[in-house]
């Protein structure tokens, strides 16, 4: 097998592969700007350089040639090489920054290269706390800096686009945001203007950046230049806590963070999943985020005359809900779940209502023909159409909702704004008793007689099936009025959970949404009808749902978690379009 | 031969009014050798031209003086897919102005070199990158180019054969680094020019990922000579090493500036005080710039039995480059000479690579610091610790270039730049 010697150890591999990301699959390590591993190799920021050899073969023989000591002799390169563009060849000789003071001399006059006209001005600038030229300055650049004449000054505040804001001024001309527009999102938006140390990116004159992808240059900045219009000064990285979640905004199901403060999600970041989005998201699915903190349903409410809502206790919302079940026939119940919603929901609500009789749930996907793309945007606008079909709620087109509710002379419909999406219109079930269980205030919970909060995918553990049949989850990034942070193992720890205290005070309770896990109310409504119903969290739903279809055979949350989702044995997983 | 430069009669500019024309260039030999090569292509395989040109052991007048003929042979065989030559007519370094020269007075002299050229590599489309500038001299090489697919010398089944070939220009747009041979490559696939990381080399992933050669004008202008007169006869003119007929443009503070013809080897002196006419005023010979402005300049008493071949000037301490030789008085402010190199560096820096990007505008601002009398002792020493730390850790040679004349003119110059500095000096009370 071919062996490469880095700094004195030996390594075998296999295939064809570049220099430095071998060295980082192996753990190791150099630094670098320009280099990522989706895009193309550019070679421009020089940080990554290496002094590399190759063996001296004799050409007759095609053996080794040894030195005096009996080992290879080795032809070094005259220069320092950029590890990101050196192929591996058979018994090469790698020294990197750790073995070899002439490299480690060559990385430090860069990164000098680099900081003089860049400003030194980490604590106001960003991208403080994720920025890597701070990272890898504090660890291999120089100790102060000889250049004492005038820094070059670029713009600054450059609105590119309606969501990506440069500061010119601390660019690095690693063109990782130009590539990223050619050969990632294909949109070709954004170019290098100008020359030398006055070079920054830049769209064509009178174009702005509207790309869809726009906000993955500000993740693969390495330096605070592209920043989020949105989120630009909002919040410190080292203030968030970071847990790890699905989008939900299209069928996709990009593997994203969500970045929480002070119990308010602030920002949405794409998490690396080779299988599902790679290293990207889309905008929309990042502008999600305001829908996890505003315009919640908070405390249940009653409809009084026409369209005014009254809040009222949950005691009473159990009472009233249980009451409505009460005095009709759960046959004549029309029962509407939701692509919107989890798995776990969407399973536990339908066989609610098969425990009392009514007919099985039925559901509407939210598909518009010849809204997605050939990358991460689908015609699919929910996450979970899959996850609807597999637990075998019944799928209706919107005529097949119009006569369920006709027929109904209750209507219980799950987290899907059916009005909002011009399924229904309000008139509609004007004349049956309407409830729903929802995460926000929606055209359908301002229609509806009784509206329930339940907590959104940003408060609880769920899973989602996305249009390849792929079953990933979520975990809760945010407490409600009712979850104790330091006891839901399932919640993500923060620096503040780590190190604070309790005097810390940075959960306020106004940032709290008095709301429920679905499966928890609906064992409040179970108790008082006397249904046998109680599931003891998410984890119990999904684990009664894996035994109950052959497709989660050998599905868990365990599993989920160690393979970054689980691939379902689906068939024709594409949505069927409507 | 160097020695009877006197008596050359130039073959690549010869003195024949409208030679531009192609029935004047027709009358006078032109497209002979082209002619030759087509009607006996058993004696002129394709190989048998590359062996030829390398024979003749013409070194490539660009500037970095490889072997033309090697250059050729990297080529790989023909896979029915298409194959590129790309003519370099960008120049724009300071000091060098010759292949101008060739579009003025002999356009079809090039034409049908890199005709040849062309049909021995298989090359599908010949593209001539040519400075935008030079637009005169575009409209002029245009009509050549117009007038030769006219004749049937260009384009399909050339002169009855199955030999076909396209030529096309490109106009530069004023960037220095798009002479660069694979920025140049980026510039004609319509990107920005910036240079590729090597390998791969032209030769295997050049234009649009195919086969490309990349020649100077005037390499390909020398490519008749050889076909007509031989390889042996080619290599008798000038010197051993380096042969042929050269451009030497002289510019400065010469009587006569420039672009002469003559062997390779012509003693720099005589260049001066004969070809040009010696220093303007009757001024003494202060430093000579002997190839564009990248190479590193020499000062008047390091020139005794130097020639203009690419050997004796790397024992002098410098380059043959384009042979765009700069030649200064001794009423030149040295300090002031390399600041407007260095500005030209880094005006024409692509930014692309870090060193050059950033260290090209660090040189030039510490230099203006010297120059405005403000400079310190320690200044000398960073612009050269400055260098080593651009050279030879870029993708192109323009970090390199822009390198050397700052640190062979301090190092030559050494007074100059250091009397300048302590100007500075505040006295102690």
């Amino acid at each position: 097998m071919p062996e490469v010697f880095i700094d004195g150890k030996r390594y075998e591999y296999e295939g064809d592969h570049m220099l430095l990301q071998f060295i980082l699959d192996q753990g190791l390590e150099v630094p670098f700007f320009c280099y990522h591993p989706s895009m193309s190799i550019p070679a421009n920021c020089r940080q990554c350089m290496v002094k590399v050899g190759t063996p001296v073969k004799d050409r007759e023989t095609g053996e080794y040639e040894l030195d005096e000591n009996g080992k290879r002799k080795i032809r070094w390169f005259p220069k320092p090489q950029t590890s990101c563009s050196t192929p591996l060849q058979d018994g090469m000789v790698v020294h990197t920054q750790e073995t070899s003071e002439e490299i480690e001399r060559a990385q430090k006059d860069n990164l000098e290269f680099i900081l003089i006209n860049h400003p030194l001005d980490c604590p106001i600038c960003d991208q403080a706390g994720e920025c890597p030229l701070q990272i890898q300055t504090y660890k291999y650049g120089p100790e102060g800096s000889r250049f004492e004449v005038k820094k070059v000054h670029r713009p600054k505040r450059v609105q590119l686009g309606p969501r990506v804001v440069l500061d010119a001024e601390r660019c690095i001309n690693c063109t990782r945001c130009v590539r990223f527009t050619e050969e990632i999102s294909e949109t070709n938006q954004l170019t290098i203007v100008k020359r030398g140390a006055d070079n920054y990116p830049m769209t064509g004159p009178g174009e702005e950046f509207d790309d869809p992808y726009s906000l993955n240059t500000v993740d693969i900045c390495p330096v605070g230049a592209l920043t989020s219009a949105d989120f630009r000064f909002k919040a410190r990285v080292w203030e968030m806590n970071q847990t790890p979640s699905i989008d939900i905004t299209n069928g996709k199901g990009c593997n994203i963070d969500l970045w929480t403060r002070d119990n308010e999600v602030l920002r949405i970041t794409p998490r690396q999943n080779p299988e599902v989005n790679d290293y990207w998201m889309p905008d929309a699915g990042r502008e999600a985020y305001e829908q996890f903190n505003e315009n919640r349903v908070s405390r249940p409410s009653i409809k009084l005359d026409g369209n005014n809502h009254s809040n009222t206790s949950w005691n009473n919302a159990v009472e009233t809900f249980a009451e409505a079940i009460e005095a009709h026939d759960p046959k004549d119940f029309a029962v509407i779940g939701s692509p919107h919603a989890s798995v776990e929901e969407n399973y536990a609500f339908n066989k609610f209502f098969n425990l009392l009789g009514s007919p099985n749930a039925i559901f509407t996907p939210h598909i518009i023909p010849g809204y997605g793309d050939d990358f991460l945007i689908t015609d699919d606008q929910a996450p979970n159409t899959n996850g609807c079909r597999l637990i075998n709620l019944d799928e209706v087109d919107e005529n097949g909702i119009k006569t369920a509710i006709k027929e109904a002379e209750i209507v219980v419909i799950l987290s899907d704004d059916l009005v909002g999406r011009e399924v229904l219109t309000a008139e509609d079930f004007s004349d049956t008793y309407t409830i729903s269980l929802a995460t926000n205030k929606t055209d359908t919970t301002k229609a509806s007689d009784l509206v329930i909060p339940i907590t959104c995918i940003a408060e609880h553990a769920a899973s989602y099936v996305n249009i390849n049949g792929r079953i990933q989850r979520s975990y809760p990034a945010k407490e409600t009025k009712y979850t104790n942070r330091r006891l839901n193992l399932e919640m993500s720890e923060g620096r503040l959970d780590r190190y604070g205290t309790d005097f810390d005070n940075w959960v306020s309770e106004d940032n709290k949404v008095d709301c429920l896990p679905l499966w928890e109310f609906l064992n409040h409504l179970g108790d008082r009808l006397g249904l046998e119903f109680n599931f003891e969290h998410s984890r119990s739903v999904f684990s009664e749902l894996s035994d109950h279809f052959e497709a989660l055979e050998n599905v868990s949350y365990q599993k989920m978690d160690e393979e970054q989702g689980v691939q379902l044995p689906i068939e024709n997983t594409e949505v069927k379009q409507a | 031969m160097a020695q009877d430069w006197k008596s050359y009669e130039p073959l690549l500019i010869p003195d024949i009014p409208n030679l531009q024309e192609i029935d004047v260039y027709e009358d006078n030999d032109g497209y002979k050798a082209w002619k030759k090569v087509l009607s006996d292509q058993n004696k002129w395989s394709r190989n048998n031209v590359i062996n030829e040109v390398k024979a003749a052991n013409i070194r490539g007048r660009g500037g970095a003086g490889f072997n033309a003929g090697l250059k050729w042979s990297f080529m790989p065989e023909p896979d029915g897919g298409p194959r590129y030559l790309a003519c370099n007519g960008d120049e724009s370094e300071p000091g060098t102005f010759k292949d101008r020269k060739i579009f003025e007075y002999n356009p079809h002299l090039f034409i049908e070199g890199a005709l040849i050229a062309g049909y021995a590599m298989k090359v599908d489309v010949i593209y001539v990158y040519i400075r935008g500038e030079y637009i005169s001299w575009v409209h002029q090489l245009q009509k050549a180019v117009d007038d030769a697919y006219e004749k049937g010398y260009l384009g399909e089944n050339i002169l009855g054969t199955d030999v076909s070939m396209e030529m096309e220009l490109t106009y530069g747009a004023g960037a220095y680094i798009c002479g660069e041979e694979t920025a140049m490559l980026e510039s004609l696939e319509g990107k920005r020019g910036y240079p590729r990381t090597k390998p791969p080399f032209p030769a295997q992933k050049g234009l649009w990922n195919r086969p490309t050669t990349i020649n100077n004008i005037e390499t390909l202008a020398n490519v008749p000579l050889i076909i007509n007169n031989g390889a042996d006869w080619y290599g008798n003119i000038g010197s051993e090493e380096h042969p042929g007929p050269i451009l030497y443009g002289i510019s400065g503070h010469v009587n006569r500036p420039g672009v002469y013809e003559y062997p390779s080897g012509v003693p720099v002196l005589d260049l001066i005080n004969e070809v040009a006419g010696g220093i303007r005023g009757g001024k003494e010979l202060k430093a000579i710039i002997p190839g564009g402005s990248s190479t590193p300049p020499l000062r008047a008493d390091q020139l005794e039995g130097v020639t203009m071949n690419s050997d004796s000037l790397k024992d002098a301490g410098s380059m043959m480059g384009t042979a765009g030789m700069v030649v200064m008085d001794e009423d030149t402010d040295m300090v002031e000479v390399l600041w407007r190199i260095a500005h030209f560096y880094k005006h024409e820096s692509c930014g692309q690579c870090t060193p050059c990007r950033e260290g090209t505008g660090w040189l030039e601002k510490v230099l203006i610091k010297i120059k405005n009398g403000e400079g310190e002792m320690k200044d000398l020493d960073l612009l050269l610790d400055v260098g080593n730390q651009m050279e030879g850790r870029t993708i192109c040679a323009l970090a390199d270039a822009a390198v050397w004349p700052v640190r062979h003119t301090i190092n030559r110059f050494r007074d100059e730049f250091e009397a300048r500095c302590k100007k500075s000096a505040h006295a102690v009370a």
